[in-house]
């Protein structure tokens, strides 16, 4: 078992998942329905290099798998997939969120500094890279907003998938080796699938309601 | 071996039906192999007793006391429902509300769901605990988007997307929780995320990580569960999904939900004592029987009418779990095993009567045991049952849950407990006694009973009858054993 290999691995971490939450920000504030997908691929390449890095650091095989199936999986399977599907069913490419881009980003902020003061006790014990535990929360809690804020059915879909990615952050991160490698292929299988059956449902959404704004569906009362 | 036909078994079953098209092949193979899994469970659960725990692949699968009851239940149910299913897409197709590709995609998805199911009990490892759960959401939300409608589209949509954000939360616990023990188990240890490795270092645990991890975890299975206030998916998917798969939902799966939280909760509880633990599970399930009570005394849908049992069903078991010691484990643990035997019965009864009147609403549909007497009769049973009146076995459970409130001295979290669950009785005999005695809608001639259909009846009757009269010697001890699991870590 190896302590805290370098410093440098430490702060290059760091630097990435910060990088994620100024994306994952973006994504609040960014209208254009292509763009937010590309975002997200980016976020998950970044995602990706972390798990590189955590692997090389600690000479540890399984973790660079998991860093080649976010690859793979995330930063080129799932954006090309969505993209496909959004010019099959060739909807508008504005978003048009419940709340403007002002307030958005004070919102962002805020569920970021409740992620940190809920990190808190649990951030000192961490060996490598010093915040990404916040940081992974942040994602959460900003995923779980950007889910709320949005109408159309495939940006849902996006903020989940941003949420996966804030909790892979915490797998990777905190438990220095990742999950256990069987629990990180489920977990990869589980979300490429989910991403796949929300698929039909947005295709069936749009068929049936001829839209993808989930306002719509509102049949459905106690 | 056993455990591993358990999940895939059915699993396979799912897919061999893919290719074939013919309904009577697709039903006998269906059946068949629930009943194979049902006999398989009930030896599993032999063997449990016999032996303590089965183990396969070096610990890899692992049951115990609890998971075995799961396991039996689950085959329970999908046998029930397997036969219910002939008769009632049998019917369905006679009536032109499916087409025959819609029976063989149920056909299709039905033992993959059950597959999904059976998984989450036998894994010991907590991460393929979440990967179970995950899949069964899966496998189950083509289901309930069955019906080609808006409103079952919308179901589909609530039903996966909360779900998937609750699960997401549940996973980000489930990391935690493996950090706070990761320096204890060790890195490299490939056992380190298995349960029963996991609650044997519980007490040497980091806390605040284990903390978070915990809240984390039971909002997110609770939202499986059905918890309030995260339960909004869940009227509309039992009452847009077919009326087996309703039923697999509402008396299979949210046992397995619950049995991630018992399991979270025995490892936390050893890790961070009772109170913190149990004041989140009693207030967690104590809202949800209230939530619960006004939407049960105004629902004017009997399908959405028993999600909303359900959810109180929940609320029962994770606030008796939070009473805390034995004899609330016992509770919730009884009540786990009365409610899956119970419940089936109410599904199916409700899908006959909508099937015979064409419609979910209280409105239309009076004096069914004058057009259907077996289905009127066994209607009321069922709600009786399900409510908690005495002879009925819940009753039983939900006293043992009362008396670990009392003995542990929580005098207020037990008043606002036996205040809903008596409101919800009232609610449902007024809603039900009227729909099952009332004056019988004047154009409806007296049906006929479909014999798949009362046989499936009949079927959970004799179980739900003869549970309020004994409890078999080994049923009372594979409920003991789990309950002595849970509750007497503290």
């Amino acid at each position: 078992m190896n302590p805290p290999t370098s410093e440098t691995g430490s702060q290059f971490i760091t630097l990435l998942a910060s990088l994620m939450l100024v994306l994952q920000v973006l994504l609040a504030v960014q209208p254009m329905l292509i763009t937010n997908i590309r975002i997200f691929a980016l976020q998950s390449l970044l995602l990706a290099a972390i798990a590189g890095v955590v692997g090389s650091a600690y000479h540890a095989g399984h973790v660079y798998v998991v860093a080649a199936l976010t690859l793979v999986g995330k930063v080129l399977f799932l954006p090309w997939w969505l993209e496909r599907l959004v010019r099959q069913i060739k909807i508008e490419q504005e978003i048009r969120p419940f709340v403007n881009m002002p307030a958005s980003m004070l919102i962002c902020g805020a569920l970021t500094v409740l992620a940190y003061v809920v990190a808190r006790p649990i951030t000192s014990l961490e060996r490598l890279g010093s915040n990404t535990v916040a940081v992974a929360i942040a994602l959460l809690l900003t995923g779980f907003f950007l889910m709320i804020n949005r109408r159309k059915a495939i940006t849902q879909v996006l903020a989940l998938l941003t949420m996966e990615n804030g909790v892979m952050l915490a797998a990777i991160a905190l438990t220095t080796y990742g999950m256990p490698l069987v629990v990180e292929i489920g977990i990869f299988f589980d979300v490429v699938i989910a991403v796949m059956v929300l698929g039909i449902l947005v295709f069936r959404i749009r068929e049936t309601f001829a839209s993808m704004d989930v306002s719509k569906l509102n049949e459905l009362k106690w | 071996m056993l455990l591993t036909l358990l999940a895939l078994l059915p699993l396979l079953t799912g897919l061999i039906c893919w290719p074939l098209r013919q309904r009577v092949v697709l039903e006998r193979l269906n059946l068949l192999a629930v009943a194979t899994v049902a006999g398989l469970a009930v030896w599993l659960g032999a063997e449990v007793l016999a032996r303590g725990a089965v183990e396969a692949f070096g610990g890899f699968l692992r049951v115990d006391a609890l998971s075995a009851l799961v396991v039996c239940l689950t085959a329970f149910v999908a046998l029930a429902c397997a036969i219910y299913a002939v008769g009632y897409l049998r019917e369905e197709e006679r009536a032109g509300r499916i087409n025959a590709r819609l029976s063989h995609r149920y056909y299709v998805l039905t033992p993959i769901f059950v597959g999904t199911m059976m998984a989450v009990p036998l894994v010991n490892n907590l991460g393929l605990l979440w990967v179970a759960i995950e899949s069964t959401t899966l496998a189950s939300v083509l289901l309930v988007r069955f019906y080609n409608q808006k409103s079952s589209l919308e179901a589909a949509w609530k039903y996966i997307v909360i779900g998937s954000a609750g699960i997401a939360l549940a996973l980000f616990g489930t990391v935690l929780i493996y950090h706070s023990a990761v320096q204890v188990v060790g890195d490299h240890a490939e056992n380190g995320f298995n349960w029963s490795v996991l609650v044997e270092v519980a007490d040497r645990c980091q806390p605040a990580a284990m903390r978070l991890g915990f809240v984390m975890v039971l909002v997110g299975y609770g939202t499986k569960a059905g918890l309030a206030p995260m339960h909004s998916w869940k009227p509309d998917a039992y009452a847009e999904a077919p009326v087996p798969s309703a039923a697999l939902l509402g008396a299979g799966f949210i046992n397995c939900a619950l049995y991630g939280i018992m399991r979270f909760y025995t490892v936390a509880a050893k890790c961070l004592g009772h109170d913190y633990t149990g004041n989140l599970l009693v207030l967690f399930g104590v809202a949800s029987i209230l939530v619960a009570v006004p939407f049960v005394l105004v629902q004017r849908n009997f399908r959405r009418l028993l999600a909303y049992s359900s959810i109180d069903h929940a609320g029962i078991m994770v606030a008796s779990l939070g009473f805390g010691g034995k004899l609330g484990a016992l509770g919730a643990v009884l009540h786990m095993l009365f409610h899956a035997i119970a419940k089936p019965l109410m599904f199916f009864c409700a899908g006959n009567v909508q099937q015979r009147y064409g419609s979910p609403c209280f409105r239309k549909v009076t004096g069914v045991i004058h057009t259907l007497p077996w289905t009127g009769g066994l209607f009321l049973m069922a709600t009786f049952a399900v409510t908690g009146v005495p002879p009925f076995s819940l009753f039983q459970s939900e006293l043992t849950a009362l008396s670990a409130a009392l003995a542990a001295d929580r005098v207020l979290p037990a008043g606002l407990f036996v205040a809903g669950i008596v409101t919800i009785f009232a609610g449902f005999l007024i809603h039900i006694s009227k729909l099952s005695l009332g004056e019988p809608v004047h154009d409806t001639a007296p049906g006929v009973e479909c014999p798949w259909k009362l046989g499936a009846m009949l079927l959970v009757s004799a179980p739900l009858i003869g549970l309020g009269l004994v409890l078999p010697a080994p049923l009372y001890e594979l409920v003991r054993r789990a309950a002595l699991m849970i509750g007497g870590v503290q």
